[in-house]
């Protein structure tokens, strides 16, 4: 009977192999399907005494401290900035040309410029909401990222996480096959965390026959929708 | 002594005719040490190629695709359109307007075009990738051989697909536009039904003819054809995040814009 029942079950075909260093495509992180934080509150070291006076004074709309009226930047279309808007349910592409790898992101038509011709990382870029980066092939199958240069105004997440000016990320993207990539992340920020904060390890998966739409936050169209419905909705927070 | 003159003149003959070898010799030894003293702009266009960051050449300010007085007469539909909107440049200028883009809604295309900020051309297997520096926005144009949709969803940027017409011609045709955009700073609008036709002449390394038509029927009783214009290359240049953030925007303007503002003179 176990027998039977496992043969009408065949085993999924597997990915063909990941062509060489190419991430080109369209990709998807395979999370819960929400946004997430950077890492789960329990894997977040201990924060530094400037950071959590930050911490403190944020309102999330998520979280343990939720709160309707909160001051999350992105409620007002505040760019979401980099590495928060890597971890939402909607897709990113990977678009390789000479000199760079573009990495667009589907949520509010964001995209960063991942340099790939052998300039250093700066150490006086000016702060922006994506950051600087710069990129190499590790192996054939991983491409390593480092980042730098980036605005305090952005959270890691949507519960209030904050960063310095100093933070530096390093990401790998490990194309293990055809249609996946295994994608680690750690940021070293000591202004703000006693210790590096590393993610879990994620993984994303190629999405060949889609492409992105245009997805943009509209500060008059988003500010409409508070008004009238995100805010009247949200429940008072226990107490 | 009656040959002392003869002989002098023919020192100074001979002198001078030295003289202008050695001159044309310099200059023709220094045209070969720097060939492109004669300005870059004399080397020629690479072949269906845009890459580069490139700035329009027109007043410095943000400008309108074309001048008031010579925009179409508008339909009824797009008159009653333009009455209700209070820009903040033009005869109609006033403060307190409802530029959507004074709250940092998108500027959208081809609005866009028509700024003082730069954009980048970067050529993509079957896309070429548009960057504006003004308001960190970008649109592919689709070089797939794919055709432009006939129903494709509104959005700010609108959907384009491009080719070459020849070896210095790049051809752009789109369509798929909200209809929440202006035209220009003065408040023309346009329908969901415009499309808009593209031409980048690339004349030379660093120049680009452009030219632009928006067909609009349900807005305008004639295409609205842009004059041309003129891009230049800024080679050794990137472009910069410049996002428009309506939280700091709003400060802006609570703190210093609208008390600076003057008060419209009847």
């Amino acid at each position: 009977m176990a027998t039977h029942v496992a043969a009408q079950q065949p085993a999924p075909k597997p990915a063909p192999p990941a062509p060489k260093r190419d991430l080109s495509g369209l990709w998807h992180y395979e999370g819960t399907g929400a946004s997430e934080p950077i890492a789960p509150d329990n894997l977040i070291p201990p924060m530094t005494p400037w950071a959590q006076a930050r911490f403190d004074a944020e309102r999330p709309g998520f979280g343990p401290r939720r709160a309707p009226g909160g001051n999350d930047p992105i409620l007002q279309c505040d760019p979401m900035g980099f590495p928060r808007v890597m971890f939402l349910n909607t897709p990113f592409e990977f678009v390789q040309v000479a000199g760079r790898v573009i990495q667009f992101f589907e949520h509010e038509h964001e995209y960063r410029s991942i340099w790939t011709d052998g300039r250093p990382l700066p150490t006086d870029a000016d702060p922006t909401w994506y950051g600087y980066a710069i990129g190499h092939w590790e192996s054939d199958d991983t491409f390593v990222v480092e980042s730098t240069g980036f605005r305090d105004s952005t959270w890691l997440g949507s519960s209030g996480y904050p960063h310095s000016e100093n933070m530096r990320v390093i990401e790998r993207y490990q194309r293990a096959d055809h249609d996946t990539i295994l994608y680690d992340i750690t940021i070293i920020d000591p202004m703000a965390y006693t210790q590096p904060i590393v993610g879990p390890h994620r993984i994303l998966k190629l999405r060949p026959r889609d492409e992105m739409v245009e997805e943009i936050c509209v500060p008059s169209e988003e500010k409409s929708f508070a008004d009238r419905v995100a805010e009247p909705a949200m429940q008072k927070p226990a107490r | 002594m009656r040959n002392r003159p003869q002989s002098l003149l023919k020192y100074l003959l001979a002198f001078s005719t030295v003289a202008l070898v050695f001159a044309i010799a310099a200059q023709a030894q220094s045209a070969l040490q720097q060939p492109a003293t004669k300005s870059a702009s004399s080397q020629p266009a690479p072949k269906r190629d845009l890459t580069g960051v490139w700035q329009y050449q027109g007043s410095g300010g943000a400008d309108s695709m074309t001048a008031d007085k010579d925009m179409p007469p508008m339909t009824p539909w797009a008159k009653a359109k333009f009455d209700a909107e209070k820009p903040g440049y033009g005869p109609r200028g006033a403060p307190g307007g409802n530029d959507p883009i004074l709250q940092c809604d998108p500027i959208g295309f081809p609005r866009i075009m028509f700024m003082p900020t730069p954009h980048e051309f970067v050529q993509a297997p079957g896309r070429v990738l548009q960057f504006w520096e003004r308001e960190h926005e970008w649109r592919p144009i689709w070089t797939d051989g794919r055709a432009l949709p006939t129903d494709a969803d509104p959005t700010w940027y609108g959907y384009a697909v491009g080719h070459w017409e020849s070896d210095d011609t790049f051809f752009v045709e789109s369509t798929g536009f909200n209809e929440k955009t202006w035209l220009g700073p003065t408040g023309f609008p346009h329908s969901e039904g415009m499309r808009v036709v593209e031409r980048y002449h690339r004349v030379d390394h660093d120049t680009i003819l452009y030219d632009m038509t928006v067909t609009d029927p349900m807005a305008y009783t004639k295409p609205i054809v842009a004059p041309q214009r003129i891009l230049k290359l800024k080679p050794h240049e990137e472009i910069e995040e410049q996002p428009c953030v309506w939280s700091q925007e709003n400060e802006f303007a609570q703190r210093i814009r609208n008390p600076a503002t003057p008060k419209p003179v009847k």
